[in-house]
């Protein structure tokens, strides 16, 4: 854990690949006892997803698993297999948090929805986290980040000047699951709070659409106005790119028109910044076919931190687009101590994000590993639920575990 | 509209502004909190002088539907007698979240320990660009400098192209979604404790919390990770084809055989679908551009909606690229209630989006208030001034 905000609450995450993982993450890192339910021959489906350490693949071996799954505890469970199940009956009885991802037609199959788990437990929060939510026409419709992405409206209208002829792209890896495991976290400790208020439990029906359309703010312009903006429409603003220089690339993100004179600062006040053209937002943006050579001529002999920290010392907006060899050695993040150490048996030390928050009256712990695939087996079947070794083997023989 | 009221009874002084900010207030309202926005004439937020308003500050429609539920109070924080009437509201608050520049609450004299010294357990949530602390704290920090930095822009583009502009900007949704999660575990903390706190987080650190691979990747095998666009690592097809339509495209997802195979039949299994290229997802995954090509053939003759009604109906994941102006009509959108329209008196009719989450404990909230809307409430019914003394203030422009 990070910080021990959630000291003592029980959580049980039965989810896979992002989503439900990253939400039971969130609250593992603030000192929530999570307890995650594997499926026994082979385990969470990101155990089989890229990167590998020193690209050869194992189940303990997926970077996207091990950070995903960082300050857990992991038990193999098959809820399918009626021994199975009355052990995850127990768990559930004594949980105060119920997380899943699964597709809500399995979780009625399993006897798994909130209506029986409530039986099961009246007290308990269950966060239900699917792409489209749990009613609705698409609810039970497949999906993956790509498709979560397109129908979330960020695919379309995600990049700006494109060429028609090029199909709208998602962002990067598997941000928007990440952003529904957010949302879907931020809802549950919610919940948490209410539930020790009150005592009563409740049900989040978090949608991974619904988390994506947070970003949508086009939405309200559209309302507004009901102009339709093509995905081809430049904004009106200039410079406001993305731009190559010496090492890297660049954002230029100037909003202000000071913030322009003090970039033409960094750039040495060069004679063509007084060109008549050049003389405003508005002209800029106008003539930036021909100030974009110009700036790039600049650029080209400057690295991204040479810009990136000009300019941002002289107070004009301009980022730099680091990759992960940069935001390793950042100064900012390494002095706020944001990527963190965590040992692990099968790849050893490895260096991975943190959490974003400082809790000023709470200290800072270190985090643990992710589990082994069950690898807490023993210690939650004998040590919390009383079976015994030999029934570990009985149970792992029938498929339960 | 249906909203989760667990924060019910808890108190937010918001000196908040622009996306991040408001986005915050929102949520918070969602959830039942009353959230009471701190605005002054000294400094307008810019979401509420937008062009298309032509200078009405209670028609912005990005102000309106980030700042649904809040109240909005003026106080002028520039005047001593602004700050000290803040420090009245922090007592009988909770919660102070902001998103101001780093030296801004401090320029105020309301930092966190000024704000304590008023109320020792009191919490504050600061939500800034690139944190409270460290060498770099007061970088501008629009959105694109900070999802840059972050990580996310690098990896953003077309396959083997350079990194795109890109025009979605998740640094201040997701920076807000992580101040609201630090809002709700600091208030059950001191449910459980009485004790408060100060909780700062970094927008730049919050997208990196969302890219693991990104690092992960660099630290597992010491590459750089490139940009995929729409691909994926292994599965294949895995893209965005052209429909029927101007501009129009659906994405198809296809993970293993049998959904192949699932594929292939919806598309009267064309010969070309038994060739030996596109065998098995290693072979699709290889051949992936002559693939596209192929998918595309087929699916230019349909509509978006029709490839993925169809697909769906055979089991493949599929889903149409949804532009802002078909979200606004999507029949599942609609159904959900995702989406709401509200109106009142001096704001009329807005768009505005509920927290995405359902759950059966429900509150209801009004629009976005008008600029000041709530000083009445505020002044005289929580702080207890007189009217002869809300005028003075108001003369003197603290309440302003």
């Amino acid at each position: 854990m990070f910080y021990k905000v959630l000291d003592g609450v029980k959580i049980i995450e039965y989810g896979n690949m992002v989503s439900a993982p990253f939400c039971a993450k969130i609250l593992a890192d603030m000192g929530a006892e999570v307890i995650k339910i594997e499926k026994p021959c082979c385990g969470d489906d990101s155990r089989g997803l890229e990167p590998f350490m020193n690209d050869s693949p194992g189940v303990e071996r997926s970077g996207l698993f091990l950070y995903l799954n960082m300050n857990k505890k992991g038990i193999t469970l098959n809820p399918e297999n009626p021994a199975g199940r009355k052990i995850l009956n127990q768990l559930l009885k004594n949980a105060d948090v119920f997380i899943e991802n699964n597709p809500p037609k399995r979780m009625k199959a399993f006897k798994l929805n909130y209506t029986r788990v409530k039986q099961i437990n009246p007290r308990i929060v269950m966060t239900s986290i699917t792409p489209f939510g749990q009613t609705g026409p698409y609810k039970d419709y497949m999906s993956c980040e790509l498709i979560n992405a397109h129908m979330g409206g960020v695919g379309y209208d995600s990049v700006r000047e494109v060429d028609i002829s090029q199909e709208p792209i998602k962002a990067p890896a598997h941000i928007f699951g990440f952003q529904a495991g957010l949302s879907a976290a931020t809802a549950t400790v919610g919940a948490l709070f209410q539930q020790s208020v009150t005592g009563e439990g409740t049900y989040l029906d978090v949608s991974e659409q619904e988390s994506i359309i947070q970003n949508m703010h086009s939405v309200f312009r559209y309302y507004y106005n009901k102009q339709v903006v093509n995905r081809t429409d430049v904004l009106d603003r200039a410079p406001a790119h993305i731009l190559p220089c010496k090492d890297g690339y660049i954002h230029h993100a100037n909003m202000e028109e000071s913030e322009w004179w003090r970039f033409v600062d960094l750039m040495g006040n060069p004679e063509w910044a007084k060109n008549e053209l050049f003389k405003d937002y508005t002209s800029r943006s106008q003539f930036w076919d021909a100030l974009k050579p110009l700036i790039l001529d600049w650029t080209k002999d400057h690295t991204m931190d040479e810009i990136y920290r000009g300019s941002q010392a002289r107070g004009s907006a301009i980022g730099a687009l680091y990759t992960a060899k940069d935001v390793l050695v950042d100064r900012q993040m390494e002095e706020r101590g944001f990527f963190v150490e965590a040992d692990h048996p099968e790849t050893g030390k490895l260096k991975y994000p943190g959490v974003p928050y400082r809790f000023s009256g709470i200290p800072r712990e270190n985090p643990s590993a992710a589990p082994l695939l069950g690898q807490n087996n023993e210690e939650i079947y004998c040590g919390r639920l009383g079976y015994s070794k030999r029934d570990l083997v009985k149970l792992s023989e029938a498929g339960a575990i | 509209m249906m909203n989760s009221a667990f924060l019910k009874g808890v108190r937010v002084v918001a000196m908040t502004q622009v996306w991040a900010g408001g986005w915050m207030g929102g949520i918070l309202a969602d959830m039942g909190a009353e959230v009471i926005k701190i605005e002054s004439n000294k400094k307008i937020d810019i979401l509420r002088r937008t062009i298309e308003t032509e200078g009405d500050l209670n028609r912005g429609p990005n102000f309106n539907g980030y700042n649904r539920g809040a109240k909005s109070c003026n106080l002028n924080l520039k005047n001593p007698q602004g700050v000290e009437l803040f420090k009245k509201l922090v007592k009988i608050s909770d919660v102070v979240v902001e998103n101001q520049a780093p030296r801004g609450m401090p320029g105020f004299g309301l930092d966190y320990d000024a704000l304590k010294a008023v109320k020792p357990d009191i919490i504050m949530v600061s939500v800034p660009g690139f944190g409270s602390t460290g060498p770099d704290k007061n970088y501008i920090s629009y959105a694109a400098t900070v999802q840059s930095i972050g990580g996310l822009e690098a990896s953003f583009g077309y396959p083997g192209g350079e990194p795109s502009t890109p025009s979605i900007f998740m640094a201040d949704p997701v920076g807000g979604m992580y101040g609201v999660l630090a809002v709700c575990s600091a208030v059950y903390y001191h449910h459980r404790t009485g004790k408060g706190q100060h909780v700062e987080l970094a927008q730049s650190e919050a997208i990196m919390s969302l890219l693991p691979e990104v690092v992960m990747e660099y630290e597992m095998t010491g590459r750089i990770r490139p940009r995929m666009g729409n691909r994926d690592e292994i599965m294949a097809p895995h893209g965005c084809y052209p429909c029927k339509g101007k501009d129009k495209w659906v994405a198809i997802a296809v993970a293993n055989n049998e959904e192949w195979q699932a594929l292939c039949k919806v598309m009267d299994n064309p010969e070309w679908g038994k060739d030996e290229k596109f065998a098995n997802q290693f072979n699709r995954w290889q051949n992936q551009d002559e693939l596209n090509k192929l998918i595309a053939g087929w699916t230019k003759d349909f509509t978006h909606y029709e490839v993925m009604h169809k697909l769906q109906k055979a089991g493949v994941a599929s889903g149409a690229s949804l532009s802002t102006e078909e979200m606004n009509h999507d029949p599942h959108v609609k159904e959900r209630g995702a989406l709401i329209e509200l109106n009142s008196r001096k704001v009329g009719n807005t768009l505005t989006w509920r927290s995405p989450w359902k759950s059966a404990l429900t509150a209801s909230n009004p629009a976005a208030p008008y600029f000041g809307e709530h000083n009445d409430y505020v002044f005289r019914t929580l702080l207890g001034l007189s009217d002869d003394e809300i005028a003075k203030l108001v003369n003197a422009e603290v309440i302003y």
